[in-house]
């Protein structure tokens, strides 16, 4: 048991039963208080032993949730305050239900005088208990979240706004004001859900300025133009773990140019209405208000990534993946978070044309298909161009020509083609080239022409083109290093 | 063959007393209760075949944008100050006493007093659309400057060899971690069966000073620990058939050695002897591959030129011409080694200007050339190539023992290095941080080399915080618990 009392899988496994069991105790508590009611205003007969026995395995179960209950609390990332609430109810309905079926049974004999206030307390503690699980679990106010008008407006609970979780993007970033359009917008998304006129943890208020200035319980949240010194960043900048991080652990956190862009607002002395050109920008802060004005803040990370990565397609079937996996290709998803399929022949040099139909099932999953080195053909690109998603494909040292290509053109997120060493002409490029997403065609050592390119060049200049070095070019290559070609012999000082 | 197992077993029973019996079978019992209780949450995996799932391709945590990676570590570390970190204001101070707060609470190898400064030695331009700024001691680099992203802010902990090398290359300056490239292979397995996915050539007369630990697996099954393969003769050594044996009888051979260890695994499970059935799998197939794809005499000319390789010579051009194929092959990692880098001025080769010019004359243009060759055959998209060495060296003139030295030389320095990386997924024709105006400090974006780890993983689809391995009651990771992205270098 002692074991258990540290955190380890043991207790989180037995943990996650907490919702599982808590209910047991609900239900049965629930109907001995309804037997209890029916039976005292006659409208059914039931037997006292009945009650006992339901009473009894209400105490057990709510014994065992407790157990469960605590062994889970110890996983952490909850509310501290709504937690200790809820386990002393959660506790108290145990307790109380002990006490009721002691009374109940007999077991010591002093009769309804204790006996019903302890079931009555235990059945109200078990709805305020089960109300305090339901916030810790799905979040505060939860339940009333949607809660229709008039009754709104009766039970006093505020309008309800929208949660903003994304910035929109700043069209004119120069003559945007930084409180009004930078730093609220960040605050509303991150903080404001904690720090509100309704909910003011730390007593601290951070929907409008006045209120920021003024602060929380622990005095005045930033040192104007002293960023480092400011209890708002520091908190920010603590490890995620740390009991003092702010927002608090499991909530979405503040990105980087987030903070950065904050840290510059309190720098620059916290004005209310200073706009981005009244203030100086240093080189730290451009690429985070770069960041503002294409509405990529955030998700920087993905913003370059091929839109192909966003796809949502089903999970591969597993049997076309097998099959595929038995001519000898490798097949795998492109990582752990997606369905998205890489198919390499690497290990299979002999894969031809008759093999290609082991595609077709999966042509919403594969994307990236590497077939260089085989004996594919033009029979198989109507296959492949039949993948819809393809976005890199490999087919360099293979019998494919211009006539393979016409089925790749309309692959609307085909962005790399690799067809060095295939027989493929200056017309086979020009008509490849009016694909809309390519954006790297590799020829080198086919039949393209330095004229084929430069001519499609001219009609797609983002296109990258890669040709290769011939004899020629490794000799005007190899000038560069004339300077640099006889040993040098190191001067004695 | 089938008498040389009726041996073992017999040797086996010979050693089989009654004690022995009674031993096992009440042990086995009562491992069999606890296996059965226990089995469904137990993580070992040791029993499902380490080595047999260790070499298939295996998953990222996010899609990578390098696949694999030509890791050129330059030994001894060349001076940055001479090749890219130009620095007009240290030309200035040439030969004057260095500043006091250079040298305040601060541990060199050998400088000792006050040393002179040292002027950069090399004429510096700036290069390609991006302005990169080299110098003329690398002409055929300054033809490719479009490609590379340079970080001129590096720095690190270590001031002497070994540790600085095992520091950049495991994450730690002490023994016993995992490499880079056995990270990665771990992480990523291997795409060509027949290749080893860690591969790793060495020129320059030595190997890395901190020997095979940078390029070992640590506690991460052997076999993700990189191959040495060398670069002239037979690549790997007794990988060939002795006169007399065909290769039929070569797989018997093997089968029956697998066989036995196999047997012997079943008794002692030992994870260790999975990985030696493996490798002898892998050397197996490696007879036929090895040879193929070490050969370069099907090379065209002009592509031999254009390295610079003569076949039959195991230099750094050839291990750069070899690490092209073998990407082309899809191996996971390849790591090249070049030693001689170390210019203190103590001799004649061993300087910054002629004995680095030297140096660069003979790897400069292989560089640029792999490069392009990657380029042209549509690789260098998802292959990274990175570019560097275990720290930089001293704007101050080398002076061992408070003598100055007979040439010009610079001492170890970490506070500040260049690296440079292309392809993969960073930046092209792109420069990261700065340093001060004499070169000892990084002023802007400094770059620590578990930095650099976090984000070469980062380009290959782990995040460095999560990716990890249990290992003597903890998870470990290859930056420890340093490492940020430097997300400002990805393309």
């Amino acid at each position: 048991m002692l074991i258990l009392l540290q955190a380890s899988d043991w207790t989180y496994f037995i943990g996650r039963f907490h919702p599982v069991l808590v209910h047991l105790p609900i239900g049965f508590l629930l109907i001995a208080g309804l037997l209890e009611i029916g039976r005292r205003t006659g409208k059914i007969s039931v037997n006292d032993s009945t009650i006992t026995f339901i009473l009894f395995w209400s105490a057990v179960g709510a014994t065992l949730a407790c157990i469960a209950g605590y062994l889970l609390s110890l996983g952490g990332g909850y509310d501290e305050e709504l937690l200790s609430d809820h386990k002393w109810k959660g506790i108290g309905v145990a307790v109380f239900a002990w006490i009721a079926w002691l009374f109940k049974s007999g077991k010591i004999s002093v009769g309804s005088a204790v006996y019903l206030p302890a079931l009555g307390l235990s059945t109200l503690l078990t709805f305020t208990a089960g109300h305090d699980g339901g916030s810790l679990t799905h979040g505060d106010g939860y339940l009333t979240q949607y809660t229709p008008e008039p009754f709104r407006s009766i039970a006093g609970i505020p309008p309800r706004t929208e949660e903003k979780t994304e910035m929109k993007p700043i069209t004119d970033i120069n003559q945007a004001v930084v409180y009004k359009d930078i730093v609220q917008p960040i605050l509303e998304m991150r903080c404001v859900q904690c720090h509100n006129a309704n909910k003011q943890k730390g007593g601290l208020r951070m929907d409008n300025l006045a209120m920021l200035l003024k602060g929380g319980e622990d005095g005045p949240v930033f040192v104007s133009g002293k960023a480092l010194e400011s209890a708002m960043i520091k908190r920010c900048l603590l490890p995620e773990t740390d009991d003092d991080h702010m927002p608090p652990k499991g909530k979405p956190q503040l990105s980087e140019s987030q903070i950065t862009l904050l840290s510059w607002w309190i720098e620059q002395g916290v004005s209310a209405d200073k706009k981005v050109s009244d203030l100086k920008i240093s080189e730290q802060v451009k690429p985070a208000l770069a960041s503002l004005t294409s509405g990529s803040e955030g998700k920087n990370a993905q913003q370059v990534d091929s839109p192909v990565l966003s796809l949502q397609v089903p999970v591969p079937n597993e049997k076309s993946v097998a099959a595929i996996k038995k001519a000898g290709l490798i097949v795998m998803p492109i990582s752990h978070d997606k369905n998205l399929l890489e198919v390499s022949a690497v290990n299979a040099s002999g894969f031809g044309d008759g093999q290609i139909n082991l595609f077709s099932p999966l042509s919403e999953q594969i994307i990236w298909l590497k077939l260089g080195g085989t004996k594919v053909t033009d029979a198989a690109t109507k296959e492949i161009g039949k993948l819809k998603n393809l976005n890199k494909l490999h087919l360099e040292y293979t019998a494919v020509t211009d006539e393979g290509l016409t089925s790749l053109k309309d692959l609307q997120y085909l962005e790399y083609i690799n067809l060095v060493g295939t027989k493929i002409t200056d017309a086979g490029l020009k008509n490849l080239a009016s694909s809309k997403s390519l954006k790297n065609i590799y020829i080198w050592k086919s039949a393209v022409t330095e004229n084929g390119v430069a001519e499609v060049q001219k009609l797609h200049p983002d296109l990258h083109i890669v040709n290769g070095f011939n004899e020629a070019k490794v000799a005007e290559f190899l000038k560069a290093g004339d300077t640099n070609t006889k040993e040098e012999k190191p001067r004695i000082q | 063959m089938e008498k040389l197992l009726k041996e073992l077993q017999h040797a086996d029973l010979h050693g089989q007393t009654r004690r022995h019996f009674l031993q096992s079978a009440g042990f086995g019992l009562g491992a069999l209760g606890l296996g059965s209780l226990l089995g469904s949450c137990s993580n070992s995996n040791a029993e499902t075949g380490v080595a047999a799932e260790a070499m298939g391709a295996k998953i990222p945590q996010f899609a990578p944008k390098a696949k694999r990676v030509i890791y050129i570590h330059m030994a001894g570390a060349p001076s940055q100050l001479e090749l890219f970190d130009y620095k007009p204001e240290l030309e200035k101070y040439h030969g004057k006493d260095c500043p006091a707060e250079f040298l305040e609470g601060k541990k060199f190898a050998f400088i000792q007093g006050v040393p002179k400064m040292l002027g950069p030695q090399g004429k510096f331009n700036q290069y390609g659309q991006s302005g990169a700024w080299m110098s003329d001691y690398i002409p055929y680099l300054q033809t490719v400057a479009d490609e590379i992203t340079f970080i001129k802010s590096m720095h690190t902990d270590q001031f002497n060899h070994a540790p600085a090398q095992l520091l950049l290359h495991t994450g730690s300056a002490r023994l016993g971690r995992p490499s880079l490239g056995a990270w990665s292979v771990y992480g990523l397995g291997s795409e060509n069966q027949n290749l080893p996915g860690f591969i790793v050539l060495a020129s320059g007369g030595r190997q890395p000073d901190a020997g095979k630990s940078v390029y070992g697996s640590g506690f991460l099954p052997s076999v993700y620990q990189g191959v040495q393969c060398r670069t002239g003769g037979d690549p790997v050594l007794y990988v060939t058939d002795p006169n007399g044996m065909n290769r039929n009888m070569r797989k018997q051979t093997i089968e029956a050695i697998n066989e036995i260890n196999k047997q012997t695994y079943d008794d002692v499970k030992d994870p260790e002897i999975l990985t030696r059935i493996s490798q002898y799998e892998m050397a197996f197939r490696m007879q036929m591959s090895v040879p193929e794809v070490m050969d370069v005499s099907r090379e065209p000319q002009f592509i031999l030129d254009m390295y610079g390789v003569k076949p039959g010579e195991g230099t750094f051009a050839m291990n750069c011409l070899l690490a092209r194929k073998l990407v082309e092959n899809d191996v996971r990692f390849v790591q090249l080694f070049d030693w001689g880098w170390d210019g203190h001025g103590t001799t004649a080769g061993d300087n910054v200007e002629g004995g680095l010019r030297n140096k660069c004359r003979l790897s400069d243009k292989p560089v640029a050339a792999l490069i392009q060759d990657l380029k042209m055959r549509g690789l260098l998209d998802e292959t990274l190539i990175i570019w560097g060495a275990e720290f930089g060296r001293t704007p101050m003139q080398e002076n061992r023992n408070g003598v100055v030295m007979p040439y010009m030389g610079r001492d170890h320095h970490l506070e500040a290095f260049t690296m440079w990386m292309a392809g993969g997924g960073v930046k092209k024709g792109y420069t990261h941080g700065e340093t001060d105006e004499l070169g000892y400090y990084g002023v802007k974006d400094r770059v620590h080399v578990h930095d650099l780890q976090a984000t070469i993983l980062h380009l290959m689809g782990f995040d460095h915080e999560k990716f990890t391995y249990p290992f003597q009651g903890r998870n470990f990771r290859l930056t420890d618990t340093e490492g940020k992205v430097v997300k400002n270098i990805i393309a």
